[in-house]
């Protein structure tokens, strides 16, 4: 194998080390998670096991305020006030999304990897609850910024 | 073969990564007036072409639910799931419709009107 190949593998192999999440699956947490207040709103955040652009772990902010980091195959939530909300990562390029809040309500972020002008990035999406709620259970527990 | 292909890529990348903003005015909504339906229901699917190169399909059987009124015309939100505006950004909106025509979104966030380029005829079938 050219030399080339060898560095270029390992380079991978080194991107990949800390790549997937490594706490308890949604199934085995999903019941000893709080129920939301009546009076506040549960964000969801969450992301595949997908390997592309695994070492690419961005910092996860909510209105400007870190609550927790994008991890591949990792999940976790927030509950917050009703109100209007900005989901932004901490990647080389910003793409948002923006929501509404209702008290009871659950939302579900979704953390997408894309391939940007260079490198990879990752980008947040607002998915339907459904989706949502199907897609998380492929994923482990992570703990967010609420971690209980 | 492969030639043209890392091209392509980087190009496709480059349009990807430069998606334009979604195009807004500001815009109070208000209660809605007597005279809109509550819910709509859609008889069959719309294709809406937003301009934003993110375009979208309002699925057959969705319901939208009546949540006030903009100058535009009346604003509906999905009954069940999520409906986003798709620019260089992800946006929640709502449909804002007039005389059986959606003519774009309202963005709860932002507080702003998004028209379409062209409006799109709704097939509405209201339970």
């Amino acid at each position: 194998m050219p030399r080339s190949i060898r560095w270029l593998l390992a380079a991978l192999a080194l991107a990949l080390l800390p790549a997937c999440a490594t706490g308890p699956r949604y199934a085995e947490v999903e019941k000893t998670l709080p129920k939301v207040a009546a009076d506040k709103g549960r964000v969801w955040f969450y992301r595949s096991g997908i390997m592309f652009g695994a070492g690419i772990q961005p910092s996860v902010l909510l209105n400007g305020e870190k609550v927790g980091d994008s991890v591949p195959g990792g999940f976790f939530y927030v509950d917050r006030n009703p109100g209007s909300y900005e989901v932004l990562l901490s990647t080389e390029v910003d793409r948002k999304v923006t929501f509404t809040l209702e008290s009871a309500q659950e939302r579900y972020v979704r953390m997408t990897v894309g391939l940007g002008v260079i490198v990879y990035r990752v980008y947040p999406e607002l998915v339907d609850p459904a989706e949502g709620r199907k897609e998380i259970v492929e994923t482990s527990y992570i703990g967010g910024k609420d971690k209980k | 073969m492969i030639g043209r292909a890392p091209y392509v890529l980087l190009i496709a990348a480059f349009v990807a990564a430069c998606a334009a903003e979604v195009a807004r005015t500001p815009s109070v909504m208000q209660p809605a007036a007597d005279g809109y339906p509550r819910l709509l229901e859609l008889g069959s699917p719309a294709e809406v072409f937003t301009g934003t190169g993110y375009n979208r399909v309002l699925a057959a059987g969705t319901r939208w639910r009546l949540t006030g009124s903009i100058a535009q015309g009346a604003v509906y939100r999905a009954s069940e799931g999520v409906l986003t505006l798709e620019g260089a950004n992800i946006h929640e909106a709502y449909l804002v419709v007039r005389d059986r025509d959606l003519v774009g979104f309202f963005l709860p966030v932002e507080k702003a009107y998004s028209p379409l380029p062209q409006a799109v005829r709704l097939s509405i079938s209201n339970p």
